[in-house]
């Protein structure tokens, strides 16, 4: 034991915080090796072969070169699922979000509430949803929207605004307005709460000299609020679109990426070819297209930081 | 007196969304109550007039709470291993060691944040169906502890940044040799951060769903998002079960959320000021 005390304060005497920096270091940058990027060279390997879930056991199936990338390009299911991954699934959701997240965090953030001491609750109240898991917040409003028996349905025939119910999940009219909803519904507090802090964070003087120089409330948001929050609002905004952009789970629950391939998107196009179709080969085929777009937003996202933090 | 009534305006306002915002939750628990008489009907009523707990016996009777089994051991396990062994000592030599590489190491910690799992899914089903992970609570608990980590490390450094560096020199002086110096005085003052950490990595590996359904395709090794989302599945969907299970699967997440949420905001916060 004290030989190996001595061996230790030996090593932590020169080289000692290389040795223990990497030391310590290691076991997480192994386990990130191991799992993040040999996975990733692997699937770049399956896509070039033309292999089913069934011959896994046997071995790699069949070398067939860019064969599933030839057949990714004539696929119109590819440009269905990346359009729909693109406008509705990311565009929709992230603009809804930023919007949504901005006014409820002014809302939160509002001397009305802070007056009325409701600014604790409020912020508790609406980071609820952020609890719930995904998979719970997919069953809650599918419930909800049941053609027959759900909430919405009922309440907008008492309502009378419609006489017919609304078939949420499977009119391709809707279909996409619900899935929406979910998403917004269960991932809108991670907006909020960060733009809170954001909030929080701008010195409450700047407000009272601009109401000394008799600036309104639209003066005070235009000139004041949305400059300085511009920096929480690009990171959440960059966050929140790599998160959805790669979702699954939404989709997948909701509709299956139905009716038909109505709603199928990138990511679900990945489980369905690889483990619905038992395309293994194919299935990585788009799982090698989504890393090269996120690939694409990540040297975007690091050079926009970069130049932000080289310019501040 | 006007000030007064735009500021009841504001409040009206700000809580009727809040009340939109909440109501599928209250939907929820208020469902899970109902027998399916007053489920499956097409009158509306919001609180209903035979509250039961039929259907939390109901889960009992479905298996569900094996699957809660599967997830408490999975997510545990994972937790512990995560936060106390591989992000604790690589965000403390992060935040404390000066080497050569480690900036790249923190980029490297930080692409790997933002990787999208879905694109792993199938190479690591063929890595672990080689390795005969697949169907194994080991390959699972492994794939939790990889994709927990690199936030583990992000929230811990941010931590570990706010305790002063004097106390490791200290602990130092005093003859503590590096092991013993992060164990015996660093990771038990840093208990407030480190508690934090672990909640947010259990609530991300109880959510977890892709990497659930594609390595666990056993019935009995199947954690709680997959066995609820297996009663979705089915033709004759029990509403009223379906409700009660979700309840019960929001009980742990709901609670941490609640509780960290605070501290979350903070880390977040921290995070995006720091990148």
């Amino acid at each position: 034991m004290s030989g190996a005390r001595v061996r230790w304060r030996k090593a932590g005497g020169l080289h000692g915080a290389r040795f223990y920096g990497y030391t310590l270091v290691l076991p997480a940058i192994a386990l990130l090796i191991f799992f993040f990027f040999i996975p990733s060279f692997y699937n770049v390997e399956l896509s070039f072969h033309k292999i089913s879930l069934f011959e896994t056991v046997r071995g790699r199936g069949k070398f067939v070169g860019l064969e599933n990338f030839a057949k990714l390009i004539r696929d119109p299911e590819f440009y269905n699922a990346l359009k729909n991954t693109t406008f509705w699934l990311t565009g929709a959701t992230v603009g809804l979000r930023l919007l949504l997240g901005f006014v409820l965090a002014l809302l939160l953030n509002s001397t009305a509430l802070k007056r009325w001491r409701l600014a604790d609750v409020g912020r508790i109240l609406v980071f609820i949803p952020w609890g719930v898991p995904p998979v719970v917040a997919v069953t809650i409003w599918k419930w909800m929207l049941h053609s027959r028996y759900g909430v919405v349905n009922l309440i907008f025939q008492r309502l009378g605004l419609i006489q017919q119910p609304i078939f949420f999940l499977t009119d391709t009219s809707v279909v996409w307005i619900s899935i929406i909803l979910v998403i917004v519904w269960r991932e809108l507090p991670f907006a909020v709460v960060t733009f809170l802090a954001g909030l929080q964070s701008i010195p409450q003087e700047l407000y009272e000299v601009a109401r000394i120089d008799g600036a309104g409330w639209f003066h005070e948001l235009r000139y004041i609020t949305i400059p300085l929050l511009k920096p929480v609002i690009t990171i959440v905004a960059f966050m929140i679109t790599i998160w959805t952009f790669n979702n699954f789970v939404y989709v997948w629950l909701f509709t299956r990426g139905g009716p038909g391939n109505f709603t199928h998107v990138l990511g679900t196009k990945v489980y369905f070819e690889s483990f619905v179709n038992y395309k293994i080969g194919y299935g990585a085929t788009f799982g090698v297209i989504m890393t090269v777009i996120m690939m694409v937003f990540a040297l975007v996202y690091f050079s926009t930081l970069f130049k932000r933090s080289v310019n501040v | 007196m006007l000030q007064k009534i735009r500021d009841l305006f504001i409040v009206i306002v700000t809580f009727i969304i809040i009340g939109l915002i909440l109501f599928p939750f209250f939907w929820m628990i208020v469902s899970s109550l109902k027998p399916s008489t007053q489920l499956l009907t097409r009158e509306l009523q919001f609180i209903g007039t035979q509250l039961t707990l039929k259907n939390y016996h109901g889960i009992i009777e479905v298996g569900f709470f094996h699957f809660i089994l599967n997830s408490i051991l999975v997510c545990t396990t994972a937790t512990i291993i995560c936060v106390g062994f591989i992000a604790s000592p690589a965000a403390y030599a992060i935040s404390r060691y000066r080497f050569s590489g480690r900036s790249s190491i923190l980029a490297m910690v930080g692409f790997t944040q933002m990787f999208p799992w879905v694109i792993l899914v199938t190479p690591v089903f063929m890595i672990f169906w080689a390795l005969h992970l697949v169907n194994s609570y080991v390959g699972l608990i492994v794939v939790y502890i990889a994709i927990t980590a690199p936030f583990s490390i992000y929230m811990l450094v941010g931590y570990f940044e706010t305790i002063p560096k004097a106390l490791d020199e200290a602990a130092v002086v005093d003859g503590c040799s590096p092991l013993g110096t992060i164990f015996r005085v660093i990771l038990p003052i840093s208990l407030p951060g480190l508690v934090a950490t672990s909640a947010y990595t259990f609530a991300i590996t109880w959510n977890e769903f892709i990497f659930a359904l594609t390595l666990m395709t056993q019935t009995e090794k199947k954690t709680v998002p997959v066995g609820l989302a297996n009663f979705l599945g089915q033709y004759t969907t029990d509403w009223g079960i379906v409700m009660a299970a979700s309840v019960v699967a929001t009980i742990p997440t709901a609670i941490f959320f609640l509780l960290l949420q605070r501290h979350l905001v903070a880390g977040l916060a921290v995070g995006a000021v720091k990148q």
